[in-house]
């Protein structure tokens, strides 16, 4: 997979398709670390592993490059999905952006909890199936049981926050300044942890159609709280309910902003995520 | 923090019999915010009105919160009242302490009164962080441009030119006229459609302000209420013209049920329009009649009633069974609507005529007998359970009417929407015949099949409504509201923090807003012409940047804060 | 127990005319509520939602007009997706989408406010605090 990547970036930079390829580097201190790959001499330290998302940091490049600066960058499913995300949001523009899209492991979709471990433009490697992450023990043995207890676990966990922004600043989707964390009538400042409900939920909240379910945002957080699990009921409400996933295509937009009503649905006891939970909390 | 007088409305005891005033006024004192906390009989009096304004103008407040009764009683007078003394809109504030406190918790006034000095706060608060939308005006072109020179158009242009305003009428066809001129009479008053047009026409010709524009077709359109710039070819060349509004009046078209009873196979098998045109021409020769009702309408494909169909076949079918003597006449139905007084009249009139009903299902069609000639139809009577067969010489199809092939096309050029079926529709059912954007109107069976009466009647409305944009020489944006009193601003977008991540365009039901790109970034633009303040825009913004300053996030926030 | 304390956004077309005409009535109504009048149902924050729970409110209503009765073109369409996608993050999290109540076209009349009201005063009395969150 790692000399597939290497020969479609030298063909990319051979034939000036893109100025650059974006991707990972193993330098000469042995340390692996984000690079523009400008000369296909350089592909040789190129590296695939471990996984870093590169969508923010690409966003950033082509901000900063002039007009007709064209990147082509190395991204895994969840790296490709953000870049459509920022396409959409006119972040990026489509013609400056080439990707070279890489397949996880059956491994990596674990960790991650992925179920589209793989981009939807695959270049190098195989794709391996994803997993459901309601099927998944950890996610599983935290979401389950009653309101009551789901919120004694959330509360616990959250409290251990040290509001450092790491999962702010690390969600590729998460791009505004000033953002509404860091404003007084939103999120109190100065208070650590930080108020649970406003600060977690406002920037769950603010993703939740926009998610692509990466993942930064847990891996960044130095306290491990799985942040990820916020996301994942509304990514799936999304899914069932309007057949809606965010970062696919740059054409289809949110449901959530269109009047379109497709299913008029306002009679609901139980969120449609905990079905999947269901067989457990009976046996 | 601005300074703030408050002032508390007693309404002749109706506030202060159940609120403790002296306990508001104590909690108020210690905000020192609050300069000036007046208590007053009743702000309905002119003399406490008068009262209110020279304490304002004395004391060194910036801003007015008043609490008395809710918005919906008389406090809008009050603000009014407050507004015409000079006191800017945005400088004031109005709290319910009446219907939403003093008048729900009478019997317990000492949480009433904990409530009132909270809602007090929440409006202090809000006060505080209020602030003024932008506003924008344009000239308006008095001319308007109506298209579509059915009866609907011709009623509309002859209204706005008797006005006294310019008026371009557009024309798909070579002459103007529309349905009317394919049809014999009208009901349900039987007059000839050319009685019934011909003055219409004459003004058409005679009025110095209509200016007439057969053979033309929209291309594109530009600009807002009261300055649009409508493209369209004319006889095959480019043209424009700037109007203050627009009314569409394009109509709707026959539907021809091929297929159906053997329509287009079978020559004694026709639909109304035929035998209108056979009616014109006088080639009508007809005794034994049938006329099949909801043919391509009411079903799954086109549920809705197109209803004008019913009528049309009462008139037809009674003028055959009082002309033609020893004539038979039968009408197949699945239900006759005839709503209304004139049109129920109608109805047992052609009873008495002799034409006779019978009633069908929709699963249990009228048969056809004969192939290349029809000589009887056989249907199940609904009602009596009896199959009966009818002879006859000629089978009428009562269609509906369906929505033109460009409507789509059109409603995207002019920013304005279409129904499920494809005919134009209303912005809201309480506004009649306007439209998502302000100054273009509907009107006719482009909106929803309707009879010639009413199209002329609507033509007309439609003309009066176009008359209150045209007689502005200017029309400003906060007043392009379609509820009595402002608007209750325009969003703001702040262009430094704006993304241009584009929520606010995808969710904006009004199409207000959208992206631009500028000094090389994308941000978000909005029309204030378009905007109706609803605030879609508002909540989906991700940081806060797109605002209505009249109701901006600070002051929800403060007020949740303040709010126990 | 401390009787909940509720908020409620009133769209000023629908909810905020039944609370209006609950007041004209002079229908005695449980004190804890504040209503906050919008223009739209459309114009509610999901933050500000947010910000009300962490302040210590109990529930939050919205009350909004029925399905293709917006004035602003269905604006309350959009609303309601997303205040339901809301509910079910409070779900994951535990607090519960009962405490966002989102009645569409059902507050019109005063009666009907009082009994949406009353009925959701009823309801967060049996919700366990929502201390832990605090
Ligand atoms: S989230 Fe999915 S696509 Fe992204 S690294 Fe993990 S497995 Fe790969
Ligand atoms: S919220 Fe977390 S998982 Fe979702 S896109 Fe942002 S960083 Fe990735
Ligand atoms: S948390 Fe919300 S406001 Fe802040 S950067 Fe993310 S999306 Fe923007
Ligand atoms: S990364 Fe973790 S610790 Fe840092 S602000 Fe986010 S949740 Fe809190
Ligand atoms: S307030 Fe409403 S109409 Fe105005 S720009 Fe925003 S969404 Fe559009
Ligand atoms: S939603 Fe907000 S940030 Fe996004 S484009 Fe609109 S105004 Fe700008």
């Amino acid at each position: 997979m790692l000399e597939k990547t290497k020969n479609i970036a030298r063909q990319i930079l051979e034939e000036k398709k893109a100025s650059a390829v974006f991707g990972l580097m193993r330098n000469e201190w042995n340390i692996i670390q984000p690079h523009l790959f400008e000369d296909p001499a350089g592909l040789a330290n190129l590296v695939l592993e471990p996984k870093w998302l590169l969508a923010k940091l690409a966003m950033r490049i082509l901000r900063s490059s002039p007009e007709n600066y064209k990147l082509a960058v190395i991204c895994r499913g969840c790296d490709e999905r953000a870049l459509i995300e920022l396409i959409k949001r006119n972040q990026i523009e489509k013609e400056n952006l080439l990707t070279i899209g890489i397949a996880c492991s059956q491994e990596q979709a674990a960790i991650c909890l992925c179920d589209r471990p793989y981009p939807e433009k695959l270049d190098a490697g195989e794709k391996v199936s994803g997993v459901d992450p309601f099927q998944d023990e950890r996610v599983r043995k935290f979401l389950i049981g009653n309101d009551k207890e789901r919120m004694k676990r959330w509360a616990d966990m959250l409290k251990r926050c040290i509001k450092c922004y790491g999962c702010r600043n690390s969600c590729p989707i998460c791009i505004c300044e000033p953002c509404k964390l860091e404003d007084d009538v939103w999120v109190q400042r100065g208070v650590v942890p930080a108020e649970t409900i406003t600060f977690h939920l406002i920037r769950a909240f603010h993703l939740s159609d926009t998610c692509v379910a990466c993942g930064a945002c847990q891996e960044a957080c130095p306290v491990n709280i799985p942040l990820l699990y916020l996301q994942l009921g509304m990514r799936k409400t999304l899914r069932e309910k309007y057949g809606y996933e965010a970062g696919l295509d740059p054409e289809t937009k949110s449901p959530v902003l269109s009047s379109a009503f497709e299913k008029p649905d306002t009679d609901r006891e139980f969120p449609d995520w905990i079905n999947s939970l269901r067989e457990e909390d009976e046996s | 923090m601005a300074n703030i007088s408050v002032f508390l409305c007693k309404c002749f005891g109706e506030i202060d019999n159940t609120i403790n005033f002296d306990f508001l006024r104590e909690e108020l004192s210690k905000d020192p915010s609050v300069v000036l906390i007046s208590i007053v009989d009743s702000l309905c009096l002119e003399t406490d009105i008068e009262k209110t304004v020279s304490q304002i103008r004395e004391s060194n407040s910036d801003k007015v919160l008043i609490a008395a009764c809710s918005t919906l009683s008389r406090g809008n007078l009050v603000i009014e009242s407050l507004i015409k003394e000079g006191v800017e809109r945005h400088k004031i504030g109005l709290v319910d302490i009446r219907e939403g406190c003093a008048w729900i918790h009478g019997d317990n006034p000492e949480d009433a009164s904990k409530k009132a000095k909270d809602l007090i706060n929440m409006g202090i608060a809000a006060l505080q962080h209020k602030d003024m939308s932008d506003d924008m005006s344009v000239t308006v072109h008095p001319n308007a441009l109506i298209i579509g020179a059915g009866p609907a158009g011709l009623a509309a242009a002859m209204s706005l030119a008797r006005t006294g305003f310019k008026v371009n009428l557009l024309e798909r066809s070579k002459v103007p006229g529309g349905m009317l001129k394919l049809i014999s009479r009208c009901y349900p008053d039987n007059d000839d459609a050319s009685n019934k047009l011909g003055p219409y026409l004459r003004e058409v010709e005679n009025n110095p302000l209509i200016t007439f524009y057969p053979q033309s077709k929209i291309t594109s359109v530009e600009g807002d209420t009261g300055n649009f710039t409508v493209h369209f070819s004319f006889q095959e060349k480019d043209s424009f013209i700037q109007a203050g509004v627009i009314i569409v009046a394009t109509g709707a078209k026959i539907f021809f049920p091929t297929g159906l009873y053997g329509y287009g196979e079978i020559k004694n098998v026709i639909n109304q329009m035929e035998f209108e045109r056979q009616s014109l021409n006088g080639s009508l020769e007809t005794k034994k009649p049938v006329f099949i009702q909801c043919v391509g309408a009411r079903n799954r494909e086109r549920p809705y009633c197109s209803t004008i169909c019913c009528p049309i076949s009462l008139k037809n079918a009674s003028r055959i069974a009082e002309d033609i003597p020893g004539a038979s006449v039968f009408i197949l139905h699945r239900g006759i609507m005839t709503p209304g007084n004139t049109l129920e009249k109608y109805y047992r009139d052609t009873l008495s005529s002799g034409v006779q009903f019978i009633r069908f299902e929709e699963e249990q069609p009228p048969r056809i007998i004969g192939s290349d000639y029809v000589e009887a139809v056989e249907v199940y009577d609904a009602i009596t359970g009896i199959t009966r067969k009818i002879e006859t010489d000629l089978v009428v199809l009562s269609t509906p009417l369906v929505p033109n092939n460009d409507n789509v096309q059109l409603a995207e050029m002019l920013d304005i929407e279409v129904d499920r079926y494809g005919f134009f529709s209303e912005i809201y059912p309480m506004h009649p015949l306007e439209t998502k954007t302000d100054g273009i109107f509907i009107c006719g069976s482009a909106r929803w099949p309707v009879s010639s009466d009413h199209s002329i009647l609507q033509g007309k409305a439609a003309a009066m409504k176009a008359v209150s944009y045209l007689r502005q020489s200017k029309i400003a944006a906060s007043t392009l509201s379609r509820v009595p009193g402002l608007k209750s601003g325009h969003a703001r977008v702040v262009p430094e923090s704006c993304t241009g991540c584009g929520n606010c365009v995808a969710a904006c039901p009004f199409d207000a807003c959208h992206i631009e790109k500028l000094e090389g970034r994308y941000i978000s633009i909005v029309n204030m012409m378009k905007c109706k303040a609803c605030g879609s825009c508002v909540s989906v913004c991700p940081n806060g940047t797109m605002q209505i300053p009249e109701h901006n996030y600070r002051m929800v926030g403060e007020m949740i804060k303040m709010a126990f | 127990m401390n009787q909940p304390r509720i908020l409620i956004f009133a769209c000023k077309w629908c909810g905020f005319i039944g609370a209006d005409a609950a007041g004209k009535k002079r229908i005695s109504l449980p004190s804890r509520f504040r209503v906050i009048p919008m223009e739209c149902a459309s114009l509610v924050e999901t933050d500000a939602i947010l910000r009300a729970l962490a302040g210590g409110i109990d529930g939050i209503a919205v009350l909004g007009c029925h399905i293709g009765g917006c004035r602003y073109n269905n604006a309350n369409h959009t609303a309601i997706k997303r205040l339901e996608l809301l509910q079910d993050l409070l779900d994951t999290t535990g607090i519960g989408s009962s405490r966002l109540l989102l009645s569409f076209g059902t507050a019109h009349e005063d009666y009907q406010f009082e009994e949406i009201i009353k009925n959701f005063f009823d309801e967060l009395t049996l919700l366990p605090p929502l201390d832990p969150w605090l």
